[in-house]
């Protein structure tokens, strides 16, 4: 059977329209999240405001605690939003700096294809998300030492 | 009761900093990063303000620095809430001029007690 004319195109070609494919579809999403969540935010806020005139009493205990579950929780999409950021910043990185040949996913060049992504991290956040996701041992030296969420520290 | 600026770029949490702070009597102005912030405070002045850190234009830690040169803000607080838990960053934070560290996601009553902390 004769070969149509075209090339299929290399593996490296395909993921780099993947990668900035993936980071698109990332953005999208982020956004779309986005007034939902200040949807909810709005009203909270709104039942909150309608609390304050009520004087105390086990029902208002109870809608005010069920309030500040609710803003606790809420916070998760601005962690949510955080990570995927990251995501969508290295996938931005990866079209912008061609990745080595990755044909055959060889221990060698998985190994290497790892050192040059570690190489584009910027913070240490981002080392442990990186880290996480791969699963190659868990959260980086020195993760012990943070603070765990949702505690503080004055200096 | 205390004028407090949050500083966010997620409307979200900025939605939220101001409803926990409302809850306790305190007015809240919001700004959405660093630059906003520092026009805000120039406008007017604030008895608090609480930061996130990783914000487009100017980050919570060059907001902290820049508020810090200016002697009207030389002694109020400043606090950060952020993801960001690492001693590295803390530390940076710190040497910046930041009052305190926080990690997201707060406990609106938690952060109602640290400001009044911080305040006396």
């Amino acid at each position: 059977m004769a070969a149509s004319g075209a090339e299929p195109p290399c593996r490296c070609e395909t993921l780099e329209v993947s990668a900035e494919a993936a980071a698109i579809l990332l953005s999208f999403a982020m956004r779309e999240s986005e007034a939902p969540a200040v949807e909810v935010g709005g009203a909270l806020e709104r039942l909150s405001r309608g609390l304050r005139p009520l004087e105390g009493g086990v029902v208002r205990e109870a809608l005010a605690q069920d309030i500040a579950a609710c803003v606790r929780a809420l916070q998760f999409h601005d962690r949510l939003i955080q990570q995927l950021a990251v995501i969508r910043n290295l996938l931005t990185r990866l079209t912008d700096h061609p990745l080595p040949q990755m044909a055959g996913f060889g221990a060698l060049r998985w190994e290497e294809l790892l050192t040059a992504l570690r190489e584009r991290l910027a913070e240490d956040s981002h080392h442990e998300l990186f880290e996480l996701l791969l699963r190659t041992g868990g959260v980086a030296p020195g993760a012990a030492a943070e603070q765990p969420d949702g505690t503080s520290e004055l200096f | 009761m205390a004028r407090i600026l949050a500083v966010d770029d997620s409307p979200s949490m900025r939605q939220l900093v101001k409803l926990a702070l409302s809850s306790g009597g305190h007015e809240v102005d919001v700004a959405t990063d660093g630059v906003e912030a520092l026009q805000a405070a120039e406008k007017q002045q604030f008895d608090v303000v609480i930061t996130d850190v990783n914000m487009p234009n100017m980050d919570g830690i060059s907001l902290v620095r820049e508020l810090r040169r200016r002697s009207n803000y030389r002694f109020v607080p400043l606090l950060m809430l952020t993801t960001e838990s690492t001693a590295e960053r803390k530390q940076q934070g710190k040497a910046a001029g930041a009052t305190g560290w926080l990690v997201k996601p707060f406990d609106p009553d938690r952060l109602l007690s640290i400001v009044s902390k911080v305040l006396t």
